[in-house]
């Protein structure tokens, strides 16, 4: 491994730049926005709003730590913004089996009774 | 930092409603047939929630606690009463609908806590207490959504409702989350230091993001195609409830973030709200004149109304500012009971046109009441809407802006292009023959009551007018 290439990646480990976090939490909010709007299947599109909601909470834990007066304020709203996805989640999957119960599918497409 | 007995004192429509909503579910936990019991607890936790809201304004108590995030002030009190008080409708409209279910004391602590969550919200001056807040209102309304099991549609709104829901939660949570990394701190005090006339890009992409779940709450366009279905699967008193209280309170912290948190970047977000409110106004009136079901059409007509609102915010700017926000509290008062009553009429009579057809003659009082909330949701005068109007259309006139006289045009525009489908349920009402299909006299006592109560109160709001003008312009907001 080159001399240069070591030393880059020494540097981001001893400290990653604030803007790299921002990167992945931006790149994983648009993951799975993208995944939430194309599939098809609830259960499936419940996983890609968790993996939105954990791009943001990487986003304000990166912000929570590099911020200079922040103090560990950040970081207890990550905690509660965990706690709120679960809650969400709970829900979303009750609701879920209660379509698929009277339906027999959870496909997004497929449960359109109400139009217009 | 001790919490003080003030902070307790502060605390107290939230610490009532807590305590009700628990002792509802014990209820339930307690006794298979209570639903009698609980619906008259429910009932009481709202009433004693709106009393002691109404008790705090009424002896001028006011103060900011917990660091600065909560906040008392008329404001605040006043949207409380509005959630206290259509909690109170909803509890009396759903008691017997939930006692049949099986599940009363469940559904009525969803109520409660959808309650607990508005009022909080409109106390909060800390983005991530907002973000709490919003949730704690909205995750209980998905389940009141879905609650109806006898009807498949129930589920199948909740669904739709939950998962362009909990898309808008992560997307509006991203723009709180980037607004706390520009400005370095979730208070709305040192967000306004960072929000001045330059936005960084960082700063505008938050306020976007942010600006756009906010709008998927009031259903605004293009944000609001989850309300139709969200209404129509939904139970009679969950749609009546949720169309007017929660929505009520998002509008409320929407302003106090746009006015304590950026009133230097007022500029770009009036600019937006007068974009919104131009789209969600003619959006939600065009499609309301298709609908045959009275539930989808209401559900419509409140995008519209969530139009008119924005059109107040577009206002914000110059010299109409003050006035705007006594248009955006005397509005969501007059749509409340207007909108709420509207609803609780389909429990009533039915949800299809058909059942309206020469009610006139068999119901004659549902039908007196349908007539005046249609009446009151076009804005004649001197019905609650028309004031509602009135203030918004003056607050516009008074900002000197080209960009919001175009906006109450285009309100004026909708209010007559709304007229075909409110006066289509008059007319069915009086001109057409009563037939098999027509609403005899379904639903109980205490729906009856919630509806005279609420179509009184929309008929002699030009009564009210004047205290609460008085109230608003003490709202200690601007």
């Amino acid at each position: 491994m080159p001399q240069q290439v070591q030393q880059f990646l020494h540097a981001l480990v001893a400290a990653p730049p604030l803007n790299g976090y921002l990167v992945v939490g931006a790149f994983l909010f648009a993951i799975g926005a993208w995944g939430a709007l194309i599939r098809r299947n609830a259960v499936v599109i419940f996983m890609c709003v968790e993996l939105m909601i954990n791009g943001v909470n990487l986003t304000l834990v990166a912000f929570a730590d590099y911020l200079p007066n922040a103090g560990g304020l950040g970081v207890s709203y990550a905690v509660l913004v965990i706690a709120i996805a679960a809650a969400e989640i709970a829900v979303g999957l009750a609701i879920v089996l209660a379509v698929f119960r009277s339906r027999r599918t959870v496909n997004v497409d497929e449960v359109t009774s109400m139009r217009g | 930092m001790a919490v003080s007995g003030q902070a307790f004192i502060a605390l107290l429509p939230e610490l009532i409603s807590t305590g009700f909503l628990i002792v509802v579910l014990l209820v339930g936990a307690f006794g298979e047939s209570n639903a009698g019991v609980a619906a008259g607890l429910a009932a009481l936790g709202s009433l004693a929630v709106f009393v002691s809201a109404a008790v705090l304004l009424a002896t001028g108590f006011s103060g900011s606690f917990f660091g600065g995030g909560y906040v008392v002030d008329p404001f605040a009190l006043y949207f409380k009463l509005i959630v206290a008080g259509s909690a109170f409708f909803a509890v009396l409209a759903a008691a017997r609908w939930s006692g049949r279910t099986g599940d009363a004391p469940e559904y009525l602590t969803l109520i409660l806590s959808v309650v607990l969550g508005a009022s909080l919200l409109v106390s909060m001056r800390d983005l991530f207490g907002i973000f709490l807040s919003i949730e704690l209102a909205t995750i209980p309304s998905y389940a009141m959504v879905a609650f109806d099991r006898s009807r498949r549609e129930s589920a199948e709104g909740g669904m739709k409702y939950l998962i362009t829901g909990v898309i808008a939660s992560s997307v509006l949570l991203y723009g709180i989350v980037l607004i706390y990394g520009v400005s370095g701190s979730a208070q709305l005090s040192d967000v306004a230091n960072t929000f001045t006339g330059n936005l960084t890009p960082v700063a505008l992409l938050g306020l976007g993001l942010m600006v756009s779940g906010f709008a998927f709450k009031v259903s605004a366009a293009p944000f609001h195609f989850w309300t139709p279905d969200a209404y129509q699967g939904a139970p009679t008193s969950a749609a009546a409830f949720l169309s007017v209280a929660p929505k009520a309170a998002t509008f409320a912290v929407l302003l106090r973030i746009l006015l304590e948190g950026m009133p230097g970047a007022a500029p770009t977000w009036t600019a937006v709200m007068a974009f919104l409110a131009i789209i969600t106004m003619f959006v939600g009136n065009l499609f309301a004149l298709r609908q045959r079901n009275v539930r989808r059409m209401l559900a419509y007509s409140s995008v519209a109304h969530s139009g008119y609102i924005l059109a107040a915010f577009a206002a914000l700017q110059g010299g109409g500012a003050a006035f705007a926000v006594q248009a955006v509290l005397i509005y969501t008062a007059a749509y409340a009971v207007m909108n709420m009553g509207a609803f609780l009429v389909i429990d009533l009579v039915g949800e299809d046109a058909k059942n309206y057809n020469g009610l006139v003659r068999t119901n004659p009082a549902a039908a007196a009441s349908m007539g005046l909330f249609m009446a009151a949701l076009v804005g004649i005068p001197p019905l609650s809407g028309f004031f509602g109007k009135l203030w918004i259309i003056i607050a516009g006139a008074q900002s000197g802006s080209i960009l919001v006289y175009i906006v109450v045009g285009a309100l004026v525009v909708n209010t007559v292009l709304s007229v075909p489908y409110y006066f289509g349920i008059i007319r069915n009402m009086i001109l057409e023959e009563p037939t098999s299909e027509t609403g005899g006299s379904k639903g109980n006592g205490a729906v009856r009551f919630s509806v005279y109560v609420l179509a009184i109160l929309t008929t002699f709001f030009g009564l009210l007018i004047i205290p609460l003008s008085a109230l608003v312009k003490a709202s200690g907001l601007l």
